[in-house]
């Protein structure tokens, strides 16, 4: 693992040195504000739901952007030769590239933090935390389950476009094939074994949990699991990109 | 203090690198020399630990490149054909990643960070982002990269290639200085370049070492088999017949006549020296000489035999002379 701080550290700051980094994060504030806009209204609820609900959706195409130059960018311009002589391993790389985007994700769900502030200060009565903390504790880890996901596909091309759209249209597949109305057979028929095996990977009921403030170590076992899945999968093509 | 055994490398059915053995010491400068497609990339990457042998096994001051891997890489220092780096940092945050990369601490990552920017001349643009220099910068910075922590061993790609004729004459110097404690194996395409940097030259073709020697030798050894120009005065077929005639010439060619005087390229048999007997047999004959010289041998044309003789043709007598089998560890 030695390096991969350095190499998260590095990713991190360099998300602010190119255009694409500042476009993602003002993207994201955007339509997050936009969303709380529509929550600031008097007698509504003071909750955040539905910032962190549509954040989920944003993440989607938000995620990919962030995961695409994690590792194509390298491949494009070479510096992954330099990267993979000098003396850290894959795994640091896989490790810190990840770290790196992650911390990215964080910085850019840091500023709506201030919405919840808003909340405290002009709701009476208070809007209840606990639901915030999860919510947003849910939010992180699926942006890292799916900055994982990006990664893979980042690991099997120099191409960030391709890497984007193919992140993109995957993680939109995914949530549609896990949607309720995909898994209770209202929009096709299919059979029960396997809506029971989509019921078991699909994201939104989880989610759901932690908007409502349930802390469920299943759930977090689940999102580190797969994120971890992929991580290991982004090694194993690291490791046979060099064998091939 | 770089050991290559036998390596080989495939990839899919393309045999890129056979058997390749060759030593550098200490002190050393090697160059790397090859047509397009000879190998010389895929050892390069090899002996960085970019790339695993598929065969035989490859050594920095003992330690194996696939075995021990980042103790190997460690004492390398690499400069990419392409000095890539990412655009977006400035010069000096470029090199103090790379510094925290080989693990070095913050009072050497400094004093190192300042060295390498003085020795490759770029203390001007230490705040400029590498995206913004011109392809001559980004090579030194490729090559401040590479010296950063003090490697034992420097495998530089085409150091030179995008460098101006100051920055050349610079950048060898520096690469002798460094040498002077290191091993250096340099691959390039400026042969005049190799010729005056190195110690020692590989030359690769089809993927295996096809002469291991010291430029002088190689040189030398063509010298032996260079032709003679003369130009003297008189008609074509009486200067081409006087020097015919002397004893260890093999063949004439008339290059042109001008204003009374002919122009001729001999060719005699290597390990003689002729000069003296062309001079004697002409101006015995009547015809004063303007100009007698051999046409000096260079390394590019080594190189050129070697190339040839690798797609059919047989091998020039330089390939053999005073080189190393094929091969052969040094």
């Amino acid at each position: 693992m030695r390096g991969a701080w350095t190499i998260a550290f590095r990713e991190f700051r360099s998300f602010f040195r190119v255009p694409v980094g500042w476009l993602t994060v003002a993207l994201y504030l955007f339509l997050t504000g936009v969303v709380f806009a529509n929550v600031l209204v008097p007698g509504g609820t003071a909750t955040m739901r539905d910032v962190l609900g549509w954040s989920q959706f944003f993440l989607m195409a938000l995620a990919p952007a962030v995961s695409m130059r994690l590792l194509s960018e390298e491949f494009r311009s070479g510096t992954y030769e330099a990267l993979m002589t000098s003396p850290v391993g894959d795994v640091s790389v896989t490790a810190g590239k990840f770290l790196g985007g992650v911390l990215f994700l964080k910085a850019m769900f840091a500023p709506t933090l201030l919405y919840p502030l808003i909340l405290l200060a002009v709701s009476d009565p208070r809007p209840d935390l606990g639901p915030m903390v999860c919510g947003y504790l849910g939010l992180v880890l699926l942006g890292a389950f799916y900055l994982a996901f990006g990664m893979l596909l980042s690991s099997l091309t120099s191409n960030q476009t391709l890497a984007f759209v193919s992140t993109f249209l995957l993680l939109v597949l995914y949530r549609v094939a896990t949607s309720e109305r995909v898994i209770g057979g209202g929009l096709v028929p299919i059979p029960p074994g396997l809506a029971r095996a989509l019921a078991a990977v699909a994201p939104g009921p989880r989610l759901d949990d932690f908007a409502k403030g349930l802390l469920d170590l299943a759930h977090i076992v689940f999102f580190l699991s797969a994120t971890a899945w992929f991580l290991m999968l982004t090694f194993v093509a690291l490791e046979m990109r060099r064998w091939r | 203090m770089i050991q290559v055994r036998s390596v080989s490398k495939s990839f899919g059915r393309v045999n890129a690198v056979s058997r390749v053995s060759f030593d550098v010491a200490r002190g050393e400068v090697v160059g790397l020399l090859g047509a397009n497609g000879a190998g010389k990339t895929t050892t390069i990457r090899m002996i960085t630990g970019f790339l695993p042998p598929d065969t035989g096994s490859v050594a920095v001051e003992g330690f194996d490149t696939l075995r021990a891997g980042e103790s190997a890489r460690a004492r390398v220092g690499y400069l990419p054909e392409a000095a890539p780096a990412y655009a977006e940092m400035s010069v000096e945050g470029y090199l103090d990643y790379r510094a925290r990369l080989f693990s070095m601490k913050r009072g050497d990552r400094r004093g190192a960070v300042e060295r390498s920017l003085t020795r490759c001349d770029l203390a001007a643009v230490r705040r400029r982002r590498v995206g913004q220099l011109s392809r001559g910068f980004r090579q030194r910075v490729g090559l401040a990269a590479a010296i950063l922590h003090d490697p034992p061993a420097l495998v530089l790609d085409e150091p030179t290639s995008a460098l101006d004729p100051r920055q050349i004459r610079e950048a060898r110097a520096l690469i002798r200085a460094l040498a002077a404690d290191k091993a250096v194996l340099v691959s390039s395409h400026i042969l005049p370049e190799v010729e005056q940097t190195c110690d020692r030259v590989i030359i690769m073709a089809g993927g295996t070492v096809r002469v291991d020697a010291k430029p002088r030798d190689l040189i030398g050894s063509l010298r032996e088999a260079s032709p003679y120009v003369v130009e003297a005065r008189g008609p074509a077929d009486r200067v081409s017949k006087a020097a015919a005639a002397v004893a260890g010439v093999e063949r004439t060619e008339v290059i042109g006549s001008a204003e009374g005087w002919t122009r001729i390229r001999l060719f005699g048999r290597s390990g003689q020296d002729l000069r003296a007997a062309i001079a004697a047999a002409l101006t015995s004959e009547g015809m004063p000489i303007r100009e007698l010289t051999r046409e000096a041998p260079s390394l590019e044309r080594v190189f050129l035999q070697l190339i040839e003789s690798a797609d059919g043709a047989p091998p020039p007598p330089a390939a053999a002379a005073g080189a190393r089998p094929t091969g052969a560890a040094a």
